[in-house]
């Protein structure tokens, strides 16, 4: 502790090897929006904020909004309207098509009243995020019942322009509270009364809000691709060499990365991120320690601030952003088709799974009716991403236990084979971008039916019995995983986790049967559940979840119907008719859903991704306090999150 | 619970058992070819190695180790890295405007997602008037996402998409920009890395083709529409 302290006081620059005059030439760089030489800062906020900076100004026409929906007074909810007004209040909500509109004065009201009424049980929170419109910011919630399979309701609150505020769900539904942050940190609206509204994405010194229309990211260009830089008279220019001060980024007034200081004053570890810190005030057992945000458990560049009473976890807060790139605005400007690729990108361990949500999300606006095969090979991508994701989860559960490496590598041999069905079929291992609107980019190749049989027929069912057979009542396994990290099914629904977590709370959900898309209504399958609620029963589910997977490929690969792959002609250029969809799927991690909306031109207005490792994250706290520093480890490895689709 | 260490040793006879069967299976492989009879991994004159591949056979229980790069994968003809320019042509041929298949219609451009294709419009030396063919092409390969977009929405089969995955160098301000001699492949040699779509390619030609001869030969001669489209792509032989 003694030199803990002596650590914790010394600066940088009274360090034996620093070398003052080396400072005058080379940048010192710190942690910002990019590595950033700080003396030049208030020369970038001038020249960022007067626009000389620049050889290109920023443009003063801003993308064009849509305007706001207009209220239909009649919609397809009469009756839940005229239920909810009689509970609530008149003027409390109208309907807008298939959503409800909620007035935000009565949003909690609302809310709870959806919740709790026997007859209704909207309790599973899926989606919640935000519009930029011309007038006004919606935010959007997509509520389900978990006992009933039926389509989300979407609810809508309004918050006016320029200062957007709408009341906090999180005390109806805790799930909202990360999309809440995701939301005030992307867009600006904030949330009254959520308990710790701050950035979650962005870094605290960050200045603006990304996602609202008039942000514009740094290399800006213009409002949406294709840049006419490119085509006619393309001749090729560095994006560093476009802007001169190599990005836009503006900072807060006032704002000095050498005297800031994080805002959570309570956890946030020395100015000079020392790692371990202790805390003023409390006695000499309780610390803060860093895990990651370079740390073999994480899975990725993600930082876990732990408080612990020698070795017991007494609080955790997860801290995510460090591969954020803005998915969402690189959507919005991308046009329709060019999101495919990036989507692969979210979580790469499946690609596939996200490929066919971003097409089943904008299906649902396009109408495009996919044909027989192409839907009978969707299918079969995503069951084999299913068992190659869950192998991997398997194998890196054991990893993070301390078996390091060996029984993971052995647990993904047979991704491999899978990853080769995919190449010879997309022409990628990973990046498959393999899906299009109404169909999927290319035949089969004559080799995969074979390839594909063979694994499915024997060695998938050989390696998951091996698994099986080695692991279920390994006694280590077992001793390290059985009552850990237990999530009762009440804290599983409430949070909204999604996926092989919920199910091992015994909450029998799953999106393929729920609201069954593509074909899955035709396959006989069952959904794995268990009940423990821990670390082992999520190891059970997933084993569970690969033989079911397995049963599907069966029945696809034997019913497999030849002709089209594509409806219609492929185009490169495709305009969506106006309107809003929520697609979701089943992926491996969990409910992966696009919330899109179109004005009806080749862009998305806005496009949002419901990325389950990111919302299975918001109850890691809970399933933490109380467990041993090692078990953060297995509990983090058993929610099998992927930073790609975390961070976005 | 009471561990007796029974798992540590089963996992160690686990781990024993694929360290001998390492040895053992596969030993009916055929060998890797020598360093000699290689062909040189060496880049250059729109001149792609696919190299001497093998790959593991699914009845083949457990993974063989390949040992790059004295072997390499077998990659796919689907396998897609960077994208290249085809021109009518022998390897050696010189890539000229007329054997250029590229029209500079700027699809591949407008469909990139990251933006990574630039092209310049031909002008006529002469009238100055722009003409369907490139002057400059360039892809700037640290930006490509080698998504295949450009190739699969290429109307004159003139983009496709490469197999060289070995990219790396020294340095990125210049040799990272790979401009159009840099990106030409002769048909002759993408007729042999792509056999299947090809193949695909030609019997779709011949067939227009055929259509067109077919057209032509008919009472009336009023062109179709898509006529100038067909010109396209049927006058590439």
């Amino acid at each position: 502790m003694t030199l803990q302290r002596i650590i914790d006081g010394q600066s940088l620059k009274s360090a034996r090897w620093y070398d003052a005059k080396a400072d005058a030439e080379i940048p010192v760089p710190v942690l910002g929006p990019d590595l950033v030489d700080v003396r030049r800062i208030p020369e970038i906020r001038v020249a960022t904020l007067s626009g000389t900076g620049k050889e290109e100004p920023v443009p003063k026409s801003l993308p064009s909004c849509v305007a706001a929906p207009a209220v239909t007074p009649e919609g397809g909810r009469r009756e839940l309207v005229a239920q909810i007004t009689a509970a609530v209040g008149a003027g409390a909500v109208q309907a807008q098509g298939d959503a409800l509109l909620i007035a935000p004065a009565q949003a909690v009201a609302v809310a709870r009243f959806l919740r709790d009424e026997p007859s209704l049980r909207y309790d599973y929170l899926a989606n919640l995020t935000s519009v930029d419109y011309q007038d006004c910011f919606e935010v959007v919630g997509h509520v389900i019942s978990t006992a009933r399979t039926e389509k989300p309701l979407a609810l809508k609150l309004r918050a006016p322009k320029p200062d957007p505020r709408v009341p906090s769900l999180t005390s109806v539904w805790p799930g909202a509270n990360f999309q809440e942050r995701e939301i005030y940190d992307m867009m600006g609206i904030r949330f009254d009364g959520h308990p710790h509204l701050k950035r979650i994405l962005m870094w605290d010194g960050f200045d603006g809000w990304p996602l609202r229309k008039d942000y514009l990211e740094p290399y800006y260009e213009e409002p949406g691709k294709m840049f006419s830089s490119r085509w006619k008279d393309g001749h090729h220019q560095r994006a560093e060499d476009r802007v001169r001060w190599h990005d836009n980024v503006q900072y807060p007034a006032g704002w000095d990365p050498i005297t800031w200081k994080p805002s959570d004053e309570e956890t946030a570890p020395p100015a000079d991120n020392a790692g371990v810190s202790v805390q003023r005030g409390a006695d000499g057992d309780l610390l803060v320690v860093n895990l990651g945000p370079q740390h073999p458990s994480t899975h990725g560049v993600f930082r876990m601030k732990v408080a612990v009473e020698g070795e017991r976890i007494v609080g955790l807060e997860p801290i995510m952003g460090y591969m954020h790139r803005n998915h969402e605005k690189i959507g919005e400007r991308n046009a329709w088709i060019m999101n495919f690729p990036y989507t692969d990108r979210l979580d790469y361990i499946t690609s596939m799974g996200n490929n066919f949500g971003y097409a089943v999300a904008v299906e649902q606006l396009t109408g495009a009716k996919v044909p027989e095969r192409a839907e009978y090979i969707r299918v079969i991508m995503a069951e084999f991403t299913r068992v190659l994701s869950h192998a991997w989860a398997i194998g890196f559960l054991l990893n993070d236990l301390g078996a390091f490496f060996t029984p993971a590598l052995y647990a993904i041999e047979e991704r491999e084979l899978i990853l080769d069905l995919f190449e010879m079929a997309s022409g990628s291992r990973m990046m498959c971008n393999y899906f299009r609107f109404g169909g999927v980019a290319a035949d089969l190749p004559p080799e995969f039916l074979p390839m594909a049989t063979a694994l499915v027929r024997e060695r998938l069912p050989k390696a998951i019995d091996q698994l099986d057979r080695f692991l279920t009542r390994n006694e280590i396994l077992t001793a390290r995983c059985r009552g850990v990290g237990v999530l009762t099914p009440g804290a599983a629904i409430a949070h909204s986790t999604a996926g092989p977590v919920l199910r091992a709370s015994g909450i029998r959900y799953d999106v393929r049967r729920a609201q069954p898309y593509s074909i899955y209504d035709r396959f006989a399958f069952d959904i794995p559940t268990a009940t423990a609620g821990d670390v082992y029963a999520r190891y059970q589910v997933r084993l569970a979840e690969m033989r079911e997977s397995l049963k599907i490929l069966t029945q696809a690969l034997k019913e497999l119907p030849g002709g089209e792959i594509i409806a219609g002609k492929r185009a490169w250029n495709l305009r969506v008719p106006a309107g809003e969809s929520y697609g979701r799927v089943e992926n491996p991690k969990g409910e992966l859903g696009y919330y899109v909306v179109s004005d009806g031109t080749d862009h998305p207005y806005r496009y949002h991704v419901r990325s389950p490792s990111f919302m299975n994250l918001t109850v890691l706290e809970q399933m933490c306090r109380g467990h041993l520093v090692a078990d953060v480890v297995a509990i983090l490895g058993s929610l099998d999150i992927v930073l790609g689709e975390v961070d976005r | 619970m009471a561990l007796y260490g029974w798992e540590l040793l089963r996992g160690l006879g686990i781990t024993l058992t694929h360290f001998v069967r390492s040895y053992v299976r596969g030993t009916g492989r055929p060998p890797h070819p020598s360093p000699s009879s290689r062909p040189s991994p060496l880049r250059g004159e729109g001149d792609r190695v696919r190299g001497e591949g093998v790959r593991q056979p699914v009845s083949q229980d457990g993974l063989f180790t390949v040992e790059y790069p004295d072997e390499r994968l077998a990659v796919p003809e689907r396998f897609r890295v960077i994208p290249f320019l085809v021109y009518n042509g022998k390897g050696g041929e010189p890539l000229t405007e007329a054997a250029n298949r590229c029209t500079a219609c700027g699809i591949c451009a407008k469909v990139c997602p990251p933006q990574c294709i630039w092209i310049v419009q031909a002008k006529d030396a002469a009238t100055g008037k722009p003409k369907p063919k490139p002057s400059e092409f360039s892809i700037d390969v640290d930006v490509c996402m080698n998504c295949g977009l450009c190739a699969e929405f290429c109307p004159f089969d003139a983009i496709k998409m490469g197999h060289d995955f070995e990219l790396s160098g020294p340095e990125r301000q210049s040799s990272h920009i790979f401009d159009m001699p840099r990106l030409a492949v002769p048909t002759e040699r993408y007729a042999q890395t792509h056999p299947i779509a090809w193949a695909e390619e030609e019997a779709k030609r011949a067939a227009a083709a055929a259509k067109k001869a077919v057209a032509a030969q008919a009472p009336h001669p009023n062109p179709l529409p898509g006529g100038e489209r067909e010109k396209g792509e049927g006058g590439e032989l």
